[in-house]
């Protein structure tokens, strides 16, 4: 019998990648992929750590498993890798720090980042 | 100026006048906030922490002032050459105050260097960045 829970997790998906995503490139050394995401949590936080206080933006992406291929092959993301978000004429650098499943059937990723850079076009 | 912000300066002073494995470009500040973007170039920043007044002798009072020299890098692979790198400037900023009187302020005398954090963990887990502190003791009679 079908798993009915994965068939309406797998609509909803589909429909998020339809409506609620934008175009981001997603980035490994010199290989690349533009992709569609969708903008998760996006946090503007300080670290109250040890005599320096650093400030940073955090920000998640939700990614379909299936998009992301580089090189010709499916991967998974790796810490240091970077999402390049366009957005007018800045770039926005966000680089991968940690990332999970978003969902139990593995459809897609929630890519944990931080700002890194802001380029202008 | 106030004897620790005197020290604190002299210790800039010292790091900016001498030659490390890796160019240093310290500054002082009372409450130091960087965003992350900026920590891809190496921050060394000396911070005042704490001063310690005692008795010296029936003249005098002794002074024990600490200063925080925080050395701060984002790391690009954060391998063990990229990382070695950064742990060895600190032990050269640590070895190169050790023992040593400071040109700009000869009156404070080092008493020890604590390396209190020899890495932040939780800065290279969710920062990808080096950050380690030494925490230097001068005193002063007066």
């Amino acid at each position: 019998m079908a798993d009915l829970f994965e068939r309406g997790s797998n609509w909803l998906e589909g429909q998020r990648t339809k409506y609620c995503t934008r175009d981001v490139t997603y980035v490994r050394a010199a290989d690349s992929v533009q992709v569609r995401a969708t903008i998760g949590r996006t946090e503007f936080q300080t670290d109250d750590g040890e005599a320096v206080r650093i400030r940073f933006t955090d920000r998640d992406f939700l990614i379909l498993t299936n998009d992301l291929v580089l090189a010709g092959n499916s991967t998974l993301p790796e810490r240091g890798d970077k999402v390049r978000e366009t957005q007018g004429n800045s770039v926005f650098v966000f680089e991968v720090m940690n990332w999970r499943y978003s969902d139990p059937y593995r459809q897609t990723f929630r890519i944990e980042t931080k700002l890194v850079a802001t380029e202008t076009l | 100026m106030a004897v620790i912000t005197d020290i604190a300066d002299a210790v800039v002073a010292e790091l900016n006048g001498a030659t490390f494995s890796q160019p240093v470009s310290a500054v002082r500040q009372y409450l130091p906030k960087f965003n992350l973007p900026e920590m891809q170039t190496l921050h060394v920043t000396v911070v005042p922490k704490a001063v310690v007044l005692a008795t010296s002798d029936r003249a005098r009072g002794q002074g024990d002032y600490s200063i925080d020299v925080a050395v701060q890098k984002k790391f690009e692979t954060g391998d063990n050459a990229e990382l070695d790198a950064l742990t060895s400037l600190t032990e050269e900023i640590a070895d190169h105050l050790r023992r040593k009187r400071l040109t700009a302020y000869a009156e404070a005398a080092w008493l020890k260097t604590e390396q209190s954090v020899l890495y932040a963990p939780e800065h290279m887990d969710e920062l990808r960045q080096f950050t380690s502190v030494l925490t230097l003791t001068y005193r002063v009679l007066r």
